[in-house]
């Protein structure tokens, strides 16, 4: 039960979407696809779901590629919300659950399930547009899961939610995973990514700029972040070759280094001009590695 | 295949159970009924005097002609509404009329120059029709009775000429179709596969354009093939038709039968010919077909539902130039023109079945452009299919040829 992306490639007339993506996701795995908008992940998530045909390179899940005779295995939530906005919460995913192979009763029962767990019980015979966002994204989420996919792949899942519910999706999200499910999803909320992924993709322009799991891509970063604490101006340390940024919060100075090297060179400059309440080495965040990979253009 | 049904039954199901839908069938068939009430409805709202004609309405009857009073005696025999007031002046009967409503009906002239003027409040047609009927056929015997002629040569006079039309057809062409007789019904239902063909090939590409934009399309593709639901879409919104249309038939038979037997009679008996309503009816079938794909394509290729309208603008124009050479072609069905125009797939509905109502072509042609037409559908319902299935994630503007040659692009491998 593995999904298995090899030497993927999508040209749309002169331009290159994805780049030769080579990738597996085993079963009951949570993985993250990360990239700044227009990076190529929806793209590869419609190559994988069979709705465009790679130009070369496959998308296999199980062995081979998917195509209508196993959609009702899996889910899709798409970046661009979309459902039915005069048909009621009922009707809509009756429908769409029907489309997946599923019988009327069962989908009730599951339906009432998660309205509950969403704490929107009441909306069951309401129409779609009277629903708020936030609730509508629910719904959304609902009829990509409502028929227990094998596969479920979430595009942007949390994008638009406030803490509150994009906690409450999270934590189904991982609930999903513990039945077995196995999970791609992109996000360019990094601290999501960070909370729910084992293994990750960084994408850029269609190409893989970093792949791998998270523990190890962020210990291997040659990147530090340096934090310290100081009761004198450190602003002099900006000029250390292989300081890379330096920013000043009310709390403490966070230095972003090239390597744990220049994080020793910085003590030693900065432990003689004066005492420090906090010294600090850490591994860079997602976030970061984004942004210096990316090149400045997360959303977050 | 069960995805096919769920889509064509949800499709069917929302439709049916919407409120325009349930809206324009009823305002469509109160007007059919309307329609064939039509003499009725203006008796029953023309005055309060005229609910029916007769009854005890008086009409005062002033004959001043040269019978001496016995054609208003004629009058009076025929039907008691009339009463014989020839003693009396104009004047004298005006004032009773204004106080109680009657009519005065005045007689002059001679029997060879008889006139009658019938005067009061409104009549009304079917008072006037009637009156000038019984005033006629009053004459008539007075006239006769006067020349000393006896009733039955009075009957032979009167007997009316049976009168009908023939038309000799072409050379090679059914012979047994007449040219007029199903004239009218062609033209209804040239009229009918227009407005069909118009009203579900929007209805058809606002569909599909309003699950496009509202971006439930993509989940719906990632279940199903586009090419099922596209199919699934079409034939549903026909068949919800095809019950709109059955309401419809109702309708017409309901609004026959209450204007009475004698309408009901000629409608089903005279007006309707079985075997033009089938070709009609696989007209409609084919040219939904052809029309409905390619408005499904259309819908596909726009990404709002507000472009439908312009969108569909060339389809619908087609249908339009299929309707007006068919107006033209009723009256000359023969012309080498519409024989060769008849063969093109968008005008073969309108225009083959007008030339088969009318009688001017041959069986084996028949089957020949028919052939030609299922072929066609056939050959436009895999293109759409193939533009509808890269259309549907395509967003963008709008733009006719750069849309299908994109959509081709992207249901193809090598794109």
């Amino acid at each position: 039960m593995t999904l298995e992306l090899e030497n993927l490639h999508k040209k749309f007339g002169e331009h290159t979407a994805v780049k030769g993506i080579n990738l597996s996701v085993k079963e009951g795995q949570m993985f993250g696809m990360l990239g700044s908008n227009g990076a190529g992940k929806t793209t590869t998530f419609r190559m994988i779901l069979g709705l465009l045909d790679p130009t070369s390179g496959s998308a296999a899940w199980n062995g081979a590629r998917i195509d209508y005779s196993r959609t009702h295995l899996i889910g899709y939530l798409p970046e661009e919300r979309g459902l039915y906005p005069k048909l009621t919460v009922k009707d809509q995913l009756i429908y769409l659950m029907k489309l997946n192979k599923m019988k009327k009763p069962d989908i009730i029962v599951e339906l009432r399930k998660w309205l509950e767990r969403f704490q929107i019980e009441s909306y069951e015979n309401k129409k779609v547009e009277e629903l708020s966002k936030g609730n509508q994204q629910k719904i959304q989420f609902m009829a990509a899961v409502l028929h227990k996919p094998e596969l479920l792949i979430l595009d942007e899942p949390f994008s638009g939610l406030d803490p509150v519910n994009s906690d409450m999706l999270k934590k189904a999200v991982l609930d999903l995973q513990k039945q077995g499910t196995t999970i791609v999803f992109s996000s360019h909320q990094m601290r999501n990514v960070e909370e729910l992924c084992d293994d990750l993709i960084m994408l850029k322009h269609g190409e893989a700029l970093l792949q791998g799991n998270l523990k190890d891509i962020k210990r291997s970063y040659g990147m530090k972040s340096v934090k310290i604490k100081a009761d004198f101006d450190l602003q002099f340390l900006e000029n250390i070759p292989g300081v890379l940024d330096l920013h000043n919060s009310k709390v403490e100075t966070d230095i972003k280094v090239e390597s744990e090297e220049i994080a020793e060179v910085i003590f030693r400059e900065a432990a003689e001009k004066g005492f420090l309440r906090k010294f600090e080495v850490e591994e860079p965040s997602l976030h970061d590695i984004f942004i210096d990979q990316a090149g400045g253009e997360s959303n977050e | 295949m069960s995805n096919f049904w769920t889509t064509f039954s949800h499709t069917v199901v929302k439709r049916i159970k919407s409120r325009s839908f349930a809206i324009s069938t009823a305002i469509m068939a109160v007007l059919i009924i309307g329609i064939f009430n039509i003499p009725t409805l203006i008796d029953t709202f023309s005055g309060d005097d005229s609910e029916d004609a007769g009854g005890d309405r008086i009409i005062y009857v002033l004959d001043e002609t040269e019978f001496n009073g016995a054609l208003a005696e004629e009058l009076e025999q025929i039907n008691p509404i009339y009463e014989n007031r020839s003693g009396d002046t104009i004047e004298t009967l005006q004032e009773i009329e204004e106080e109680s409503s009657t009519y005065i009906l005045q007689l002059s002239g001679s029997a060879a120059s008889a006139e009658a003027v019938l005067s009061g409040e409104d009549p009304g047609m079917a008072l006037t029709s009637q009156v000038q009927e019984e005033v006629e056929a009053a004459k008539m015997s007075t006239a006769a009775g006067q020349l000393g002629l006896s009733d039955q040569e009075v009957n032979e006079l009167a007997a009316p000429v049976t009168f009908s039309t023939e038309i000799t057809a072409e050379a090679g062409a059914e012979p047994e179709e007449a040219f007029s007789s199903s004239y009218w019904m062609v033209y209804g239902l040239v009229f009918a596969i227009y407005l069909i063909v118009i009203t579900f090939g929007s209805m058809i590409a606002t569909e599909v354009a309003t699950e496009k934009s509202s971006r439930v399309m993509e989940l719906i593709v990632s279940s199903i093939s586009p090419v099922t639901q596209m199919f699934g879409k079409l034939l549903g919104i026909g068949a919800a038709g095809a019950l709109n249309l059955l309401i419809l038939v109702a309708a017409v038979a309901v609004g026959a039968f209450m204007s009475g037997e004698e309408v009901f009679n000629f409608i089903f008996t005279e007006v309707i010919e079985v075997s033009l309503i089938l070709y009609a009816l696989l007209f409609i079938f084919l040219g939904y077909f052809v029309y409905g794909g390619m408005a499904a394509m259309v819908g596909a290729l726009v990404s709002r539902a507000e472009e439908v309208n312009q969108a569909i603008q060339p389809l619908i124009f087609l249908a339009m130039i299929a309707f007006f050479l068919s107006i033209v072609a009723l009256n000359a069905p023969e012309l080498t023109v519409f024989r060769v125009l008849s063969y093109i797939p968008f005008f073969t509905p309108q225009l083959l079945f007008l030339r088969i109502g009318m009688g001017t072509v041959p069986v084996w042609e028949i089957w020949v452009i028919i052939s030609i037409l299922i072929v066609s559908a056939v050959l436009i319902n895999l293109l759409a299919a193939r533009v509808y299935k890269g259309g549907v994630l395509m967003y963008g503007k709008f733009s006719f040829k750069n849309g299908i040659k994109q959509a081709l692009r992207l249901s193809k491998k090598e794109a």
